[in-house]
């Protein structure tokens, strides 16, 4: 048992490093990045809390999938397994649980760290043959994937985008915007398999095209419900709402680019950081957007030329 | 036709294919044999564009590429797309309408369930369905046969005839020697990285028993079997 977690330590220290920083780093990195959220989220947001609990539940699911649980009943005996699948629901809502107690919500940090035992009992993915309906399914296959994995988050927004209207909280309602493009910018993280480049007949630039015209047309799926409700009851607002749609669309742009410009690995720090100081100072984007796609292209040449 | 001259693939100082010479015809049917790790796999994908590689591929296709139908060993499926959604996905990367799928599904495939939770058999003969409807001219077929039920590989194997009727070049590797003598016309035995004979329909039997020879020979005598 202390080899799996020893293991799965030495895996998360080899994705950093695949990602271009050091493992020491990286964990110093991820912990600021969770402290600096969580006190924004706690910030700048209505139930906080409830947001919270529903993030931690989120990746708590990831561990209930159910190939995972049957790879760890073969390895592990049935009590041990019992035990494996709690240490690590419980390290995972550990940081959680940790800062619902420094903002003094002692019954969500319970709470949460109840969910985290009960979820070690519990398989959650689809076994029942069901497939998700999705209206993607023209241009498979980012959002159709995506849109399976992430439909509960979704969900969530489209509800934030609703208590939005209901409580009178604009900057929720642009939240749960945002929150939809960053659900769809995830869906463009990870690079797909060789083969699914190759396969197309066109070359860099157009198969490029096709990826963001195919991205922007589906995040507009997902996002317009969130943007007509927020234009009819901000009707005043409306300019802003626009403004974060098109910012949305060019960084949904930027994102596709730069998956490719590191094709076939996955998007690295350099990279990462590019996009990030974009955020920061948007005008960036008229230099990082060409730069992608320069190297997307040269990327791209030896699959698709 | 496809000439392949002088093909040569390295994986750092390991010579995976050594020196590859063929010639693939228009309407023909070609097989290749050889033990794992000969380096099948390496050379279809080298033929692809799947790897780099030293040497020329000349073909009067332009792009082989854009006309090739690849069939990989084990076919690699997104955990959440359907049937359906691979064969679209396919067609649309090659400006394709893909038309009356439900129709053409000849192995029976549940199209609307995910494609991950299909059995070996049935990934297999989804992907060799979307490559067929892609409409290729050239298509490589690394162990098409593999995992698949009989009424299937007999299906498979009539397939690959009608694609010889129609003009088109087929590649296959197989270690069922049967389907390939059944549809071969050619069949080039391949040993560490090198194709190391080129065999004629009419040699199949004698290259069927010396391959039984080398593969076999006294192996079994060795295991002391009481």
């Amino acid at each position: 048992m202390k080899l799996y977690f020893l293991i799965q330590f030495k895996m998360l220290n080899r994705h950093l490093a695949a990602f271009g920083i050091h493992p020491v780093i990286g964990c110093v990195l991820i912990l600021a990045a969770f402290t600096g959220s969580s006190v924004l989220i706690f910030e700048k947001t209505a139930f906080a809390e409830y947001l919270y609990l529903a993030a931690s539940l989120s990746f708590l699911a990831r561990l209930s999938d159910p190939a995972r649980n049957q790879f760890l009943r073969s390895c592990f005996g049935k009590k041990d397994y019992r035990v494996v699948r709690m240490l690590e629901n419980v390290i995972v809502a550990a940081p959680f649980a940790a800062f619902l107690v420094i903002e003094k919500y002692y019954f969500h940090a319970l709470a949460a760290l109840f969910l985290a035992g009960f979820m070690s009992l519990t398989i959650v993915g689809n076994r029942s043959g069901f497939t998700i309906p999705t209206p993607f399914g023209k241009r498979p296959f980012e959002f159709t994937v995506g849109f399976r994995n992430s439909f509960p988050v979704i969900v969530l927004a489209w509800f934030l985008t609703v208590m939005a209207v209901i409580s009178g909280n604009f900057n929720l309602g642009i939240a749960s915007l945002i929150l939809v493009f960053l659900v769809c910018f995830s869906y463009y993280l990870n690079p797909e398999n060789e083969f699914y480049v190759w396969i197309f007949n066109s070359r860099p630039g157009i198969f490029l095209f096709g990826k963001i015209k195919t991205a922007l047309v589906y995040a507009t799926f997902l996002t317009l419900p969130v943007s007509l409700v927020l234009s009819v009851f901000y009707s005043d607002k409306i300019l802003i709402i626009g403004a974060f749609q098109l910012l949305g669309y060019i960084y949904l742009g930027a994102v596709v680019l730069a998956k490719y410009s590191s094709y076939p690995h996955p998007m690295n720090l350099p990279q990462f950081i590019i996009l990030v100081v974009s955020v920061w100072f948007p005008p960036l984007l008229l230099a990082v957007i060409p730069f992608f796609y320069r190297k997307s292209s040269i990327r791209l040449k030896t699959l698709l030329a | 036709m496809i000439e392949i001259k002088n093909l040569n693939k390295y994986y750092g100082d390991h010579h995976v294919v050594k020196n590859a010479r063929m010639v693939f015809e228009k309407g023909c049917v070609y097989g290749l044999v050889g033990e794992n790790g000969a380096g099948k796999t390496t050379l279809f994908k080298c033929i692809a564009g799947l790897e780099k590689h030293d040497g020329e591929i000349i073909t009067d296709y332009g792009h082989l590429k854009d006309h090739l139908g690849y069939l990989p060993t084990e076919p690699y499926f997104f955990q959440k797309i359907t049937g359906m959604e691979y064969i679209r996905l396919l067609c649309n990367a090659r400006r394709i309408k893909a038309e009356n799928i439900h129709e053409k599904n000849i192995f029976d495939l549940p199209l609307n369930q995910y494609a991950s939770t299909y059995s070996t058999g049935m990934k297999k003969k989804l992907a060799l369905l979307a490559i067929l409807m892609q409409e290729n001219e050239v298509f490589i077929l690394d162990e098409p046969f593999n995992g698949v039920d009989i009424q299937s590989n007999i299906l498979i194997a009539d397939i690959i005839l009608r694609m010889k009727e129609l003009g088109k070049t087929v590649i296959i590797s197989s270690h069922i020697f049967s389907t390939l003598s059944e549809t071969c016309d050619e069949i080039f035995l391949m040993k560490e990285g090198a194709i190391i004979r080129r065999v004629l329909k009419a040699d199949f039997p004698a290259l069927e028993y010396e391959m039984k020879q080398i593969l076999v020979g006294d192996r079994i005598e060795k295991l002391g079997l009481k």
